[in-house]
């Protein structure tokens, strides 16, 4: 409900401008500004989805070992030491001794059993109280369990039945590849010059003895028709038929049995607990193994186009930093949107609760909840605070994109939009930014300048709040390297659904800072900065999404707070 | 046009046949590397370094991927995102705007969920994986077309291959040569397959599948579950029996994760009911005089019941907001004035299947609808057990010309096929996909499929020598050309077979126990390993098609930049394939399709 912004990637449309808001598709196209990369090469914004990812580091996420890439693979992606999962409960299990042997005349000394405990180790899980026993898992030693497991893990079944398949076909398909070089010229031939029909033919995409002989049309070559069949491929023989598997399992008889006489639904797995397994399981919960835990990647990123590094994290799996590091935070400006009237609601409804909090409770809630809520046919300022991150200050222009019209020119006939949007027209300067330091020292010098100084403590927001009516549009605020302009929304009578626009934002920074913007640099202590750098003046601009909030239509918001 | 086919065809057969001399020279030369592609494959494969593939089988719901040569996927996930929705349905928009935003939602969709693939899933490099997509054979070309895009722009995967599902789970099974029936989520698709050639012109295909039988199931809860809320307070807990508290199925309840979950953890296929047993016991009332079956019942079918029910639902809710303490646990047996025609049939029909079903209700406990946020904790929705026996028998339930039951559709398929080639696929029948895995639902399949083709010869044989005096003609029966096939009828991957019929050696329950759901996947898997699977298409390719259409396209508008692009292999593009085996027929026969295939669109 609270209102946001979002910044738009133009990876997914073809056009630079953005879709208009209204289309659900559109939010695909929009990112939080901390999502977002930049890259100094294309001079452009990219999103994780268009991104080249690349894989930079395996780690285990409960152990942090850092898995190397050659056994990545052996491992299935999961960690091969000491990490398991509850099938149940997805907890993190732990390794428990068994009880020490109850003999009860001779106890031993406990201090040695629970340094060591008693083999046999079995998983644990403290969440749900799953342990492996009940699956008949059990350790010798409390370490390298995985690798206890792997020979289990090797003699699964489907893995078996796999090879045995693959044993199955290989010499058939040498026998075919061999000599469909020297029987099925004619049809290689066409093949290779029809590759689309080729394709429609078959998914193996090569000749099997038998089906080149074979034709349903010439009844007279039935002989021969069977003298292929003969050639054919023999029966395969499975190794574990499904029918003697599903004697317990599978969907068979004891199956239905099972479900028939279930008195929970929690003795059957779920299917999320299931649909990894490809062989044929037990349907019970109570048959379900522990999970090794998936291992995690470190991903390094790079630019579609230019291919430039624009994430690089550390090889170290502890370590949260990264070496390379291009985010659009650092780029862009930030962008908060809030909604005046709604946090004056909020401010109200606190004190007066604060005063007295039993009695007035239910009635501040309606208010609240009808104040802080956009009415159709009203008209609302809303605040844009712009934060610049760069150390040069910049000039922001703000421009709505001309998508209002098109939910009337989508089909609704021409319709009026519901709502119109006013922004501030003129450009306005967003200083520059320093270190927090610098600013804790000139903060008298920087409040100082600042016009609306007394507006910061709460004391003065009603004031603000009179003031800001007169100026709804412009700069309201300016401190430190924030500045807040004003915008304002006219919501017609039959508005409906959300308050969303889309919204130009072009900003140029120049070093050398000639003319604009003279009350806001004089005093900033980027100066030095801004001087250092070459003096050359550079334009941006990206598209935003603002989402005001949701409309409520005029007679419902009368009924609503009762609800 | 005829005879262009059939030559290499006639060259085949007799080794010693006359060749025109330009065809084999040319293909001296090309054959190395178009008709090999273990070659091929092996060599690209060094130049990478890598041996795995990456088999993607995505579903509407769906996917299931990992790499070639291991036995199982690694990785299953809705790709709707955690609440289960479909990534794409049957139906597209019919304007041409919003089928451009439909289009831009899947693609955007689709990409999230191949990233995922490649990125948290299988975490490689999609630029040195080449991929085998596992293909159903009734995937909408535009959707192919998007993945395909995705897969090579954005990810840059160096090849795709196309491979059908039915071929490969068929692989799974260990053999080439079978009538395949995929029961999936939007639809049930039969394939036969004969020597690895899928026969397309063959298949065959119902909607009655997955996303059918959930909203018959949430009909059927509507209808006949009972919830309980949950308590207003806790010290109230004491005096309120659960019973005064019941009441219908609140709408909001029944979530797609509940169905989904109810389905997947709760429901079971039961046997046939018998018919002599069910005329004896037969409900009283205005249906005795119905000798018919249920679920082959002409008053108003189940499927049209859930059908309906979409819009009787709002009925319900409005009657249930009228009479609020209205209690059902006992099954709604209350007569109700605005009752509608159809639903005393039903009510008979829930009579006389809770009569005949043993399994047991269950309760689960369900989060309370948000109008109703009151109460202290979840409530209850309890689930008779008929229910989780019968809601399946909107699958099995037939006579539908559009909406085949999984029996017809098998037997219709086997009607197209050639006369010879009936035998071979009856007896190796497989059924794949998600929703065989319902305990008992393969067992079920082959009780209806004997039903389907010997009940009406049991009726002819029986009832003409008893009045002999009024011959009436055979009632038409559709499957009496299948009859003689009775006993060679046998699901390969069965769990339970029935006794053999005859001496025939039978190939019921002989495929290896993978599961139905994941047979495709493991057969992608094992073609993978085997170096083979599918038309392959390479970046190269891709790339080279992309720059000539974005050349013819500078000229026109940008939108037809995203135009088909005919380099993607397809079988319903050309409708007589060189290398299938021959239709039956000189002209290709044009398959009744539903409306998934947008061939025009």
């Amino acid at each position: 409900m609270t209102p946001s912004i979002e910044y738009y990637c133009p990876c997914l449309a073809a056009s630079p401008h953005p879709p208009p808001p209204h289309l659900p598709s559109s939010t695909y196209s929009f990112h939080p500004l901390h999502n977002l990369f930049f890259c100094e090469e294309c001079d452009a914004v990219r999103c994780n989805r268009c991104v080249m990812v690349e894989v930079s580091g395996y780690y285990c996420p409960n152990c942090l070992f850092e898995v190397p890439s050659a056994s990545v693979r052996a491992e299935k992606n999961r960690c091969a030491r000491n990490c398991f999962h509850c099938p149940n409960c997805r907890n993190t299990l732990t390794v428990v001794p068994s009880d020490p042997p109850d003999d009860g005349d001779a106890r031993m000394s406990p201090i040695v059993s629970s340094t060591l405990g008693e083999p046999p180790f079995f998983l644990y899980c403290n969440h749900c109280r799953w342990d492996s026993a009940e699956v008949g898992i059990t350790f010798e030693k409390p370490t390298g369990l995985a690798a206890q497991l792997q020979k289990f893990e090797d003699s699964a079944p489907e893995s078996l039945e796999f090879e045995r398949l693959k044993e199955h076909f290989e010499p058939f398909l040498r026998a075919s590849s061999s000599s469909s070089s020297a029987l099925h010229s004619a049809a290689a031939h066409h093949v290779h010059t029809n590759p689309i029909t080729a394709a429609a033919s078959s998914a193996l995409a090569r000749d099997i003895p038998g089906v080149g002989k074979y034709n349903p049309l010439s009844r007279s070559r039935a002989g021969r028709d069977k003298h292929a069949h003969k050639n054919d491929i023999p029966d395969y023989k499975s190794r574990v038929e499904v029918a003697s598997a599903g004697i317990n399992a599978g969907g068979g008889e004891a199956d239905v049995d099972f479900m028939c006489r279930l008195e929970t639904m929690s003795e059957v797995a779920a299917l999320e607990q299931r649909w990894v397994s490809s062989w044929v399981a037990s349907l019970h919960s109570s048959d379900l193994k522990p999970l090794r835990i998936p291992l995690q990647s470190k991903k390094s990123k790079r630019c579609p186009s230019c291919r430039h590094i624009l994430i690089k994290p550390e090889q170290k799996a502890q370590s949260v930093r990264y070496k390379i590091k291009l985010v659009a935070a650092n780029y862009l400006p930030a962008i908060s949107v809030s909604l005046p009237h709604a946090q004056a609601a909020v401010e109200m409804m606190k004190r007066s609760t604060a005063l007295n909090k039993s009695a007035a409770a239910t009635t501040v809630d309606e208010h609240g909840a009808s104040a802080g809520a956009l009415l159709a046919g009203k008209t609302y300022s809303f605040h844009l605070a712009f934060t610049n991150p760069l150390y040069d200050p910049i000039q922001v222009r703000l421009k709505k994109a001309q998508m209002m019209q098109a939910p009337g020119a989508d089909g609704d006939k021409t319709r009026r939009p519901p709502f119109q949007v006013n922004l501030p027209s003129s450009p306005f300067p967003v200083a520059a930014f320093a270190e927090a330091w610098e600013y804790e020292d000139d903060e008298e010098v920087m409040f100082g300048l600042e016009e609306d100084e007394g507006d910061l403590d709460g004391m003065g927001r009603q004031q603000r709040d009179g003031r800001s009516k007169t100026r709804t549009l412009g700069v309201v605020e300016k401190r430190a390297n924030v500045t807040v302009v004003g915008g304002e929304v006219i919501l017609t009578k039959e508005a409906r659904g959300r308050v969303k626009f889309n919204m130009l934002v072009s900003y140029t920074y120049r070093s050398d800072d000639p003319d604009g913007a003279e009350e806001n640099v004089t005093g900033t202590p980027s100066r030095s900065h801004a001087s250092s750098k070459a003096p050359e003046l550079k334009n941006f601009s990206f598209y935003t999404v603002v989402d005001l909030g949701l409309i409520v239509p005029r007679e419902e918001s009368r009924i609503d707070p009762d609800i | 046009m005829d005879t262009a086919p059939a030559t290499p065809r006639r060259q085949t057969g007799y080794d010693a046949a006359p060749t025109t001399t330009p065809q084999t020279t040319r293909v001296t030369t090309s054959h190395v590397i178009q008709s090999s592609p273990h070659y091929q494959t092996t060599r690209r494969h060094s130049l990478y370094g890598t041996e795995d593939r990456v088999i993607i089988d995505p579903g509407s719901r769906l996917w299931k991927v990992g790499f070639s040569g291991e036995g199982k996927p690694r990785d299953v996930f809705y790709a709707g995102g955690e609440s289960g929705t479909s990534v794409w349905t049957l139906n597209r928009a019919p304007g041409l705007l919003e089928r451009e935003e439909e289009d831009r939602l899947l693609e955007a969709r689709l990409q999230t969920s191949l990233r995922f693939v490649f990125h948290n899933s299988l975490m490689t490099d999609p630029k040195s994986r080449k991929v085998i997509l596992v293909e159903h054979p009734l995937l909408p070309l535009h959707i192919k077309e998007t993945i395909a895009r995705i897969l090579f722009d954005n990810l840059q995967v160096p090849s795709i291959s196309f491979a059908s599902s039915h071929l490969l789970s068929l692989l799974a099974a260990g053999r080439i040569t079978g009538l395949v029936l995929d029961c999936g989520h939007l639809e049930s698709t039969a394939l036969p397959i004969f020597s690895s050639r899928p026969l397309f012109p063959q298949l065959r295909t119902t909607p009655l599948a997955g996303m059918r039988l959930s909203s018959h199931l949430r009909a059927l809860l509507l209808l006949f579950g009972t919830y309980i809320p949950p308590l207003t307070s806790l010290s109230a807990a004491a005096n309120i029996p659960a019973a005064t508290r019941s009441m219908r199925v609140p709408e909001e309840v029944l979530t797609d994760a509940v169905i989904e979950e109810i389905k997947t953890r709760c429901c079971f296929v039961g046997e046939p009911l018998d018919v002599s047993d069910a005329h004896i016991m037969s409900p009283s009332g205005d249906d005795s005089t119905e000798l018919d079956l249920p679920p082959s019942d002409p008053a108003m079918s189940e499927s049209e019941f859930s059908r309906v029910s979409a819009d009787m639902e709002s009925n319900f809710s409005s009657q249930h907001a009228a009479s609020s303490g209205f209690s059902v646990v006992s099954h709604s047996q209350v007569p109700n004035p605005d009752r509608r025609p159809g639903e005393t049939h039903l009510q008979a029909l829930s009579r006389m299947y809770t009569r005949h079903s043993t399994a047991t209700d269950l309760h689960m406990r369900v989060d309370p609808p948000a109008s109703q946020q009151t109460g202290t904790g979840r409530g209850t929705l309890v689930i008779p057990g008929w229910i989780r026996e019968r809601a399946a028998e909107v699958l099995f339930e037939g006579g539908d010309v559009d909406e085949s039951s999984m029996a017809e559709v098998i037997l219709d398929s086997l009607l197209k096929v050639p006369v010879d080639l009936r035998k071979a696929l009856a007896s190796t029948i497989l059924v794949v996909g998600g929703t065989p895995m319902l305990p008992g639902f393969i067992p079920r399949l082959h009780a209806e499929l004997v039903r389907a083709i010997s009940t009406s010869p049991a009726s002819a044989s029986s009832r003409p020598p008893s009045r002999r005096e009024r011959p009436r003609p055979a009632p038409y029966d559709r499957y009496a050309p299948l009859c003689p096939l009775l006993p060679y009828f046998t699901i390969l991957n069965n769990p339970s077979p029935p006794p053999p019929i005859s001496s025939v050696s039978s190939n019921a329950g002989k495929a290896p126990a993978f599961t139905p759901a994941t047979m495709s996947w493991v057969g992608g898997s094992l073609a993978g390993a085997l170096k083979t699977g599918g038309v392959e298409v390479a970046r190269e390719k891709w790339d080279e098609a992309d720059v000539q259409s974005d050349d013819d396209a500078m000229e026109t508008a940008p939108e037809t930049m995203r135009s088909p692009k005919n380099i993607l292999p397809d079988w319903t593009r050309s409708p007589l394939p060189a290398g299938a085996p021959p239709a039956p027929r000189p002209t290709p026969v044009q398959i009744p399709i539903s409306t998934e295939t947008e061939v025009g669109a």
